[in-house]
């Protein structure tokens, strides 16, 4: 029994002046994911190999769709 | 305004107004600044897709991008919601800007690709708004340039001749590229910026104002600036202006003269250029660097760029930055080393010349004499085997290049 996030890699922090997002690769799962977390809310995910391998194939019209606030995030619903 | 002009500008003088009237800077920002190519920065600065830089033309804040294809934009730096300023760093990587004010973000392209709470407009993709662009964009050699006329010259045709004086720095890498990534210093002057642009092809002024550089450093550059030196000052046509000093370092007929140095003492540069061009690796290295200022804004001074931009009728930034060139070897770190000598904080020959400018400015602000006298030479122009007009190495011709660009200019 190990704490959580013992096993973690820390990969380092991504930001520009518009995000500040870390990234850690964790370890606790039975295989390794990505914990990547939003800085400037606290809010985090994981994304596993599949879903980033999904990321890297996403043509970039569905990435600039992910951009708008709107989207996802800025919602009227939310 | 031509009638004012034509009072202002004569072929051997100018009016000490055209450095002090609110009006008259007014009127350059619009017809200048704002219409004619305008040098922004260099391709090396945004070397990876996404990069970006802030930059400045004339008053106007822009950031520099290059998008995911490659391409490189001029974006102005505010927000179509309510035009709040979108870019705030120096410089970053992102595919997307997104501004602080309520959120709208845009590609770095300047399109808009959404806003927060769509639903106060309908919506996605209800607003036909985006990030303003400079017009038009167009690079040289890697150095980028703006005009905000929608229509004119094209930059080839702006540049002219002074193209080829490009082509003379470009061609001293042994890899044909030259970048300008060892960053910007920023130097505030109190003067006008048509003192700078005037002073940047001078030859008269060297042996009075960097008597001391010269001394200090035992540079024999000064000695080409003097009543016996063969080098020529040419008007290049378009304003732009030139000091080439070739003629002086084929005399002397030594590699890597130009830089104050000998070929021995950077091998691996020599031996690059004469793998790159051969025969003629020589003369490349014997008449070395060009000396060339470009209208407006932009100073190719050997080993160094300026980009002078104005801020206000008597005041203007002075950017520099050592040339660094692609497979130049350890000629690269020289440059940087000799760049700072002459214009980092400390260094020895903008000082000079910023001391020159602003006491200039001080002079130029009292009443009278009202004129600047540029006849220095008028008498000994010639015209040389391309054309073009040339003085002797003290003389003033660049200046009267200048001016009587500036003059089409303004009665454009
Ligand atoms: S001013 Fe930019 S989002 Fe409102
Ligand atoms: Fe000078």
């Amino acid at each position: 029994m190990t704490l959580p996030g013992a096993n973690d890699r820390p990969v380092g922090l991504v930001e520009n002046e518009f995000a500040s997002v870390s990234v850690r690769i964790d370890g606790d799962g039975n295989s390794a994911r990505l914990r990547v977390e939003d800085l400037r809310t606290g809010e985090a995910r994981f994304l596993d190999p599949l879903q980033l391998e999904a990321l890297v194939h996403l043509v970039d019209e569905r990435l600039d769709q992910l951009l708008d606030p709107s989207a996802d995030r800025w919602r009227h619903d939310s | 305004m031509t009638a004012v002009l034509d009072d202002l500008i004569h072929p051997d003088k100018v009016h000490g107004s055209l450095y002090t009237d609110q009006a008259i800077f007014a009127d350059e920002l619009r017809k200048i600044w704002y219409t004619t190519w305008v040098f922004v920065g260099h391709e090396s600065e945004v070397p990876q897709a996404n990069d970006y830089v802030r930059k400045r033309l004339g008053l106007q804040d822009v950031v520099m991008t290059r998008d995911k294809d490659g391409e490189v934009h001029l974006l102005l730096n505010r927000c179509a919601h309510r035009g709040n300023q979108v870019c705030d760093d120096d410089k970053g990587n992102s595919g997307s800007f997104r501004c602080p004010y309520h959120g709208w973000t845009y590609r770095n392209t300047g399109e808009l690709l959404g806003y927060p709470y769509n639903q106060g407009y309908g919506g996605k993709n209800k607003l036909e708004l985006g990030m303003g662009k400079v017009p038009r964009v167009a690079s040289y050699q890697g150095f980028v340039f703006g005009s905000f006329a929608a229509e004119g010259p094209s930059l080839i045709e702006h540049l002219g001749a002074a193209a080829g004086e490009i082509d003379r720095l470009v061609g001293l890498s042994p890899e044909g590229r030259v970048g300008l990534s060892a960053g910007w210093l920023q130097h505030k002057t109190k003067a006008n910026w048509k003192l700078l642009a005037e002073n940047e092809t001078d030859g008269y002024h060297p042996q009075f104002v960097h008597g001391s550089i010269f001394g200090v450093t035992g540079s024999p550059i000064g000695a080409l600036y003097s009543d016996s030196s063969t080098a020529v000052t040419r008007n290049l046509g378009n304003g732009h202006s030139e000091n080439d000093l070739r003629p002086e370092f084929r005399k002397f007929d030594e590699p890597m003269r130009w830089f104050g140095t000998t070929a021995d003492r950077v091998p691996d540069y020599v031996a690059a250029m004469r793998e790159t061009h051969g025969e003629d690796a020589e003369r490349r290295m014997i008449e070395g660097a060009p000396h060339v200022m470009i209208f407006p804004n932009l100073f190719i001074a050997e080993i160094q760029v300026f980009n002078i931009q104005p801020v206000a009728v008597g005041e203007c930034i002075q950017y520099a930055t050592a040339v660094q060139l692609a497979g130049g070897g350890e000629l690269n770190k020289r440059m940087i080393s000799q760049s700072i000598g002459s214009v980092g904080p400390a260094g020895m020959l903008l000082a000079d010349d910023t001391e020159m400018y602003e006491r200039n400015q001080r002079g130029v602000e009292t009443l009278t004499p009202e004129w600047l006298d540029v006849r220095r030479g008028l008498h000994r122009e010639q015209v040389d085997e391309n054309g073009f007009t040339i003085g002797t190495a003290t003389d003033e011709t660049g200046m009267r290049g200048f001016w009587a660009h500036y003059k089409t200019l303004m009665e454009a």
